[in-house]
């Protein structure tokens, strides 16, 4: 058991004005709670953005479920890139622990961090 | 239409037949409520005694029985009950207090008297509600049970799956390596596997898959699997990683990967390989007491559809006395009761000190215990004590394949096997070639110095004849990383030249010779590999204690080695230890 307390993760989303760029970001604890709401936040969006950022700025923690979901998005963006220039996804602001993660897995050869 | 049972406690005659006209006046039910079905008992030893039988939805103790009634009595009443909530009312008359004693007796509620009708209907259509809202919690929370029960029964299914799928693994056989694998290792998605391959070299892997549950463990089957056929095929590390990334890219849905690091421990040349993907760094512990870290370099398995390993794999030369230590994020992620996490920086700390036993293994998983007061165990930890990862002690080989088999023929034949630059640049030809010997009958026991005397003459052909890599680089640390940059590129590179093999066997009897023969496009093994120590430091002793014979000669392509097939020798000892760095 966690012994810390859970803190509850939220998931919201931003669409820019020409619907370009989508920006998602998840406050807290990026973990299997919120897949539900980070797949709903890129999912059904027409036309398809062309570039997508997850704001990590208020992310907390981040497990292997997590990088699973930015997996999942990652496979989304490639079959969605039917256009000439390939949609890029940006991973953004990750504190130390998180940009630790994304390091230790090596991420940043599939995804942009910033 | 379901009766609503209620149970009547009642001994005074006029009282009774009153709550028996009150009760058979809802005998039809309505107006939310069912049917009542009664009975009524004059005491409560009575009440007991019918009380299985009849599964009342409420019991009401009359007004001369409620005076009467004791705490005791209601306990026992509740008690066979069990845990379904049945309430049990008492009636009193206005005139008495609330203070008296029925009520603290514990009953539910009160009736009062003289009756209500339509108040004592309301009341009851109530507790049937509440009666049924506690029947379906408890069929929902047996159902639950249920599911539970089932869940564990599979849970322990795969737990047996997988530990029949370790048995091939030398974990057990060999003290050099130090274990703990949390009781739920399986279902939290750890998985370790380790076993020798053909020449005595050890190859180790420690995976984590995401998630959690069945999921995670049914991903380990396929990696098991590839791992315990390749590694006793004698496939390369790079080979043996490459196909486990394919398969898990094929069989995992995206959202899944497995975190691993493998080594390879060559106890001839001593020196690791070690590829890490995703996994917290391992921790090298020299002799010295240096600390060297070993960090992830590559994306988890399973990512990528193709994975360029090569230039993850890391070659590291082994001194005496160093210990690895692999663990899996449970570690750095055990937290105290405060919240803090562990972290790297307590175990280096934990590693940096000095302990006259050198093992460090225990102090780890005590103070990680302490440090989360026991609350967690989903770590895994590894310790390899690389001195004794060698399959041999003293006088014979650990780990026996079992009796050796007496052939009575070994036939007369040759293999001659030659391979271009396109094979070359990535083709690893010894897994072949030992995949046909494994056809010949008493090859068996032949394997292991056949697959070394091959190793060593085929790198030795590639290395130092194709690509003249200057082995005296391999002195330093630094240098070492280097030489194996260079070969890695100038493998990729190469777009002529070949290297020869060739075998060569003569039945003598049931014993034989085995001639071994490399040949390669060069222009000769530099002159520095006889009079420097690099090559000649380990490489040499090491085929001349396995051979009969050992021919080579400076600007000479060719390297020509005999066996004594049927009694060819392992080298029992390590050989070379003192020349700890060169390889």
């Amino acid at each position: 058991m966690n012994v810390s307390e859970y803190t509850a993760a939220r998931v919201s989303s931003e669409l820019s004005e020409n619907g370009e760029a989508l920006v998602i970001r998840v406050a807290g604890s990026f973990d299997f709670n919120v897949h539900r709401d980070f797949q709903r936040a890129y999912q059904n969006l027409s036309p398809s953005p062309r570039q997508y950022c997850v704001d990590l700025s208020e992310t907390l923690y981040l497990d292997s479920a997590a990088l699973g979901m930015l997996l999942l998005l990652r496979d989304h963006c490639q079959n969605d890139g039917t256009g000439a220039e390939p949609v890029r996804v940006e991973l953004l602001n990750a504190n130390e622990h998180v940009g630790n993660i994304l390091t230790i897995s090596n991420f940043d050869k599939i995804f942009t961090i910033r | 239409m379901d009766q609503f049972r209620v149970l009547v406690i009642e001994g005074h005659a006029e009282e009774s037949a009153c709550l028996r006209q009150l009760l058979e006046s809802f005998a039809e039910g309505g107006e939310g409520l069912r049917p009542v079905k009664f009975n009524v008992f004059g005491d409560v030893e009575a009440a007991l005694t019918e009380y299985a039988a009849l599964r009342p939805d409420v019991v009401i103790f009359g007004p001369q029985a409620a005076m009467d009634a004791t705490a005791d009595d209601l306990q026992r009443l509740r008690a066979r009950a069990g845990v379904e909530p049945v309430p049990i009312l008492c009636v009193m008359s206005e005139s008495q207090s609330i203070t008296s004693a029925s009520l603290q007796s514990g009953c539910d509620d009160i009736l009062l008297k003289p009756y209500n009708p339509s108040l004592i209907r309301l009341k009851l259509a109530a507790l049937q509600r509440f009666c049924n809202f506690g029947r379906s919690l408890l069929a929902q929370r047996n159902r639950i049970r249920r599911h539970h029960a089932d869940l564990l029964q599979e849970q322990a299914s795969a737990r047996q799956i997988f530990s029949n799928l370790g048995h091939e693994s030398c974990l057990g056989q060999t003290e050099a390596i130090r274990y703990h694998l949390s009781p739920r290792a399986v279902l939290a998605g750890d998985v370790l596997a380790a076993a020798y391959g053909p020449g005595g070299k050890l190859m180790l892997l420690l995976g984590d898959f995401t998630g959690h549950g069945l999921a995670a463990a049914v991903g380990a089957v396929p990696l098991t699997s590839i791992f315990y056929s390749m590694v006793p095929k004698g496939f390369s590390l790079g080979h043996i990683v490459r196909e486990l990334n394919t398969k898990l890219h094929n069989v995992l849905p995206a959202d899944m990967f497995c975190c691993a690091v493998m080594l390879e421990f060559d106890p001839h040349k001593r020196h690791i390989r070690l590829f890490n993907a995703g996994m917290p760094s391992v921790c090298l512990r020299r002799g010295s007491g240096e600390l060297r870290l070993l960090e992830s370099r590559h994306l988890p398995l399973g990512v990528l559809d193709q994975a360029s390993v090569d230039e993850a794999i890391i070659h590291i030369p082994v001194e005496d006395g160093d210990y690895l230590y692999l663990w899996s994020d449970g570690i750095h992620e055990a937290r105290n009761l405060r919240g803090d996490l562990f972290g790297e920086e307590r175990l280096m700390e934990l590693l940096g000190t000095q302990v006259p036993e050198g093992r460090y293994f225990d102090r780890i998983l005590s103070s990680v215990s302490r440090f989360s007061a026991d609350q967690h165990d989903d770590l895994s930890l590894v310790e390899v004590a690389l001195d004794d990862a060698a399959p041999w002690r003293g006088n014979g080989w650990v780990l026996e394949d079992g009796p050796a088999k007496r052939t009575p023929r070994l036939g007369d034949w040759s293999i001659h096997f030659t391979l271009g630059p396109e094979e070359l640049r990535d083709a690893d030809p010894l897994p072949l070639l030992h995949s046909v010997l494994a056809q010949v009958p008493g090859a068996g026991s032949f394997l292991d110095p056949l697959t070394i005397v091959l190793g060593e003459l085929f790198r030795n052909a590639l290395e130092h004849g194709l690509l003249g890599l200057d082995s005296n680089l391999k002195k330093t640390d630094h240098g070492f990383a280097e030489y194996y940059r260079q070969l890695n590129c100038g493998r990729r590179q190469l777009r002529e030249g070949w290297i020869r093999i060739t075998l060569r066997c003569r039945d003598r009897g049931g014993r034989g010779l085995l001639e071994v023969v490399v040949e390669d496009s060069g222009g000769g093994l530099p002159r520095q590999l006889f009079t420097g120590n690099a090559y000649s430091g380990r490489g040499l002793p090491l085929l001349r204690a396995i051979c009969r014979k050992v021919q080579l000669e400076p600007g000479s392509s060719r390297v020509r080695a005999v066996l004594n097939w049927g009694e060819a020798a392992v080298p029992r000892k390590k050989t070379g230890t003192t020349a700890a760095r060169q390889g």
